[in-house]
């Protein structure tokens, strides 16, 4: 075999290997995206060719499963929790990264800590919490929660951008002539840029994804989209193709994301990763 | 424009004293230079000067004013850092006009002096090219440019060169002395690298261990060394210095080897300084002593001979045309008028 053949029957090898990669992970998502186009007779068939309808996305958001609710709340919840949680962890990154502070790594360590706490044990002092202060089932109430969620991972997703950012070039912007608001305004915010987005979308994805404390912690005004998932196991058994549309509507802003941001995710991942 | 004085300035972290207790006038539009090894305070005296680092104890002046507690950005001063400090995000003209904008310079008035201060380090065609489009001697022209472009009371260099590959080192210091030659700003310049200091300032502070060893020109540094340090430290290759005693007028190296008559009274322990072009290469049994070389180095420009004497090796400066090879043996006289004596205990010079 001479090294050309080699090398095609190597690149045919991790071909196939990414290939039996790919179709694993993405059959479920397939069988989604086919069953939120099938009726409710088609759907136990593993039918590649079929009439599609767009009939199951219109039943969804009409009544009683009202999807629209749902995918408001959801909207509301990622976004706000985003919206606040990015700044916040951006000043507490910052000072991490820039301040000698007294007992900076236990808090770091405390921070970090809070993300080992299985959701299961302190979703119990949330609902009293919640109930005694009249947050259960409101907005407000999950934003609160996703915050406490997300806030620990972007500030050490964030930190880790803002340590690799050369002390040189805030110095530089110092001497030039900022205060340390407009080096953080002016230097520090455009070259964390790619990281503070990489970090606002993960927290997205995260609150987007929030299952078990809106289960416990709403009923009927908060629901989101995950939890609304649940409507389709009705008295008639499991409405797969309803629950496929859902499932569509729910992954659509992820894909959508992804695409936007590939090259910032990218470079993020690894502007975190080499200093 | 504006002298800069340091009075008994300290930097301690805990028990580590970066500056030790040192005081430092600088004139006005003069050019100093920071000289030692890595860890010798001179980069911490110059932060402390440009307000990044805060004093233990002392003061520090600019001009008629007393900056100790002054931020950085109201101390007008410009720096030049070792790793240019670029901003990566913004073009080359934004770069340049930063210090400008954050000032509140009138927007007219920006475009005319970033131009200007362009021109001056030869930037005009990559004004709108972002840093990491330019090579490393380019980068640096940019973090001059961002210095000149204000006219500060004082420059600051934190070893400008020093990521610079050799060659463009040579020539960037030429354009460095140029300029400031041209802009006459007090400037205060770090550097390890002596040749940097000899031929760019008016006058140099040799630094060891937070502590400024001797302060004065050039030629007195190279000349007129104050003590161990500053002789071994200045000059390429750097002075020999023989260990010895000096018995009846005569300097004889520690294992007895003969070497050079000298007017001093009798030592018993004696360090003799003396640099390589002050030592006389002639052919075996012409000069004061024969010694056998250890190594024959041919640069090009010179021959540099590195001898036995004794136990110590001592490297000698012959011409250009010289041949000669490891193992022979030649004759070598020292230069009178150039050799210096220090205490090996206090290090100190011993004036003859």
């Amino acid at each position: 075999m001479t090294g050309k053949q080699r090398k095609q029957v190597w690149n045919a090898v991790q071909l196939t290997l990414i290939m039996i990669a790919t179709f694993i992970m993405l059959v479920p998502i397939v069988w989604i995206f086919l069953a939120a186009f099938k009726t409710h007779v088609d759907v136990y068939q593993l039918k590649l060719f079929f009439t599609p309808t767009l009939e199951n996305f219109s039943t969804v958001f009409d009544d009683p499963y009202r999807l629209g609710e749902k995918l408001f709340n959801s909207t509301i919840v990622a976004l706000v929790t985003v919206i606040f949680a990015i700044p916040i962890a951006t000043c507490a990154a910052y000072s991490f990264s820039r301040f000698r502070l007294r007992g900076e790594t236990t808090m770091l360590v405390m921070i970090l800590a809070t993300q080992f706490v299985p959701a299961v044990v302190i979703i119990l002092p949330f609902f009293v919490m919640f109930r005694d202060v009249g947050l259960l089932d409101t907005r407000l109430g999950l934003i609160l929660v996703n915050l406490a969620i997300v806030m620990p991972f972007a500030i050490w997703m964030i930190k880790g951008f803002i340590d690799g950012i050369p002390m040189d070039t805030e110095e530089a912007a110092m001497v030039d002539g900022s205060s340390r608001l407009q080096v953080i305004w002016n230097i520090v915010l455009p070259m964390a840029a790619p990281g503070l987005l990489t970090a606002a979308i993960f927290c997205f994805i995260i609150a987007w994804n929030e299952f078990l404390f809106a289960l416990i912690l709403t009923n009927k005004n908060a629901v989101t989209l995950p939890i609304g998932l649940a409507l389709f196991k009705g008295e008639e058994g499991d409405l797969w193709n309803l629950l496929s549309a859902a499932g569509i509507i729910i992954m659509a802003p992820m894909f959508v994301l992804a695409l936007l941001i590939r090259k910032y995710f990218v470079q993020g991942m690894t502007m975190g990763a080499v200093r | 424009m504006a002298e800069v004085i340091l009075k008994n300035l300290s930097k301690r972290w805990g028990d580590f004293v970066g500056v030790d207790n040192q005081s430092l006038d600088i004139h006005d539009k003069e050019f100093l230079v920071l000289l030692g090894p890595s860890g010798c305070g001179k980069t911490t005296t110059m932060r402390m000067i440009a307000g990044l680092e805060e004093p233990t104890s002392g003061e520090i002046w600019i001009g008629e004013r007393q900056v100790n507690d002054d931020l950085p950005k109201d101390r007008d001063v410009a720096m030049v850092f070792q790793n240019y400090g670029l901003y990566p995000h913004m073009t080359i003209f934004d770069n340049i006009a930063y210090p400008l904008k954050v000032r509140g310079t009138p927007k007219a008035e920006i475009r005319p002096r970033v131009e200007r201060a362009a021109a001056q380090v030869e930037l005009t065609q990559f004004l709108d090219r972002k840093p990491k489009a330019l090579s490393g001697g380019q980068r640096q022209r940019v973090a001059l440019a961002r210095a000149i472009v204000r006219t500060p009371k004082v420059f600051l260099m934190d070893e400008p060169l020093s990521n610079l590959d050799a060659k463009l080192r040579v020539t960037m210091r030429a354009e460095l002395k140029h300029l400031s030659r041209e802009l006459k700003v007090t400037t205060v310049y770090v550097t390890h690298d002596q040749i940097e200091a000899m031929t760019l300032a008016d006058r140099v502070a040799v630094m060891k261990h937070g502590i400024i060893q001797q302060l004065g020109t050039p030629d007195e540094i190279y000349n007129d060394p104050a003590n161990l340090f500053v002789a071994g430290f200045i000059g390429s290759p750097a002075m020999n210095l023989v260990r010895g005693r000096i018995e009846g007028g005569q300097f004889l190296t520690e294992d007895g080897v003969k070497l050079s008559p000298i007017a001093s009274e009798d030592r018993s322990e004696v360090v003799l300084g003396v640099r390589a072009d002050d030592i006389n290469v002639h052919e075996a049994g012409e000069g004061d002593i024969d010694a056998p070389i250890y190594a024959f180095e041919n640069t090009g420009e010179a021959s540099f001979l590195t001898v036995e004497w004794g136990d110590q090796r001592v490297i000698a400066r012959g011409d250009r045309h010289l041949r000669k090879d490891q193992d022979d043996v030649v004759g070598l006289s020292l230069n009178p008028d150039h050799l210096y004596l220090f205490d090996p205990n206090t290090e100190k010079r011993i004036r003859l």
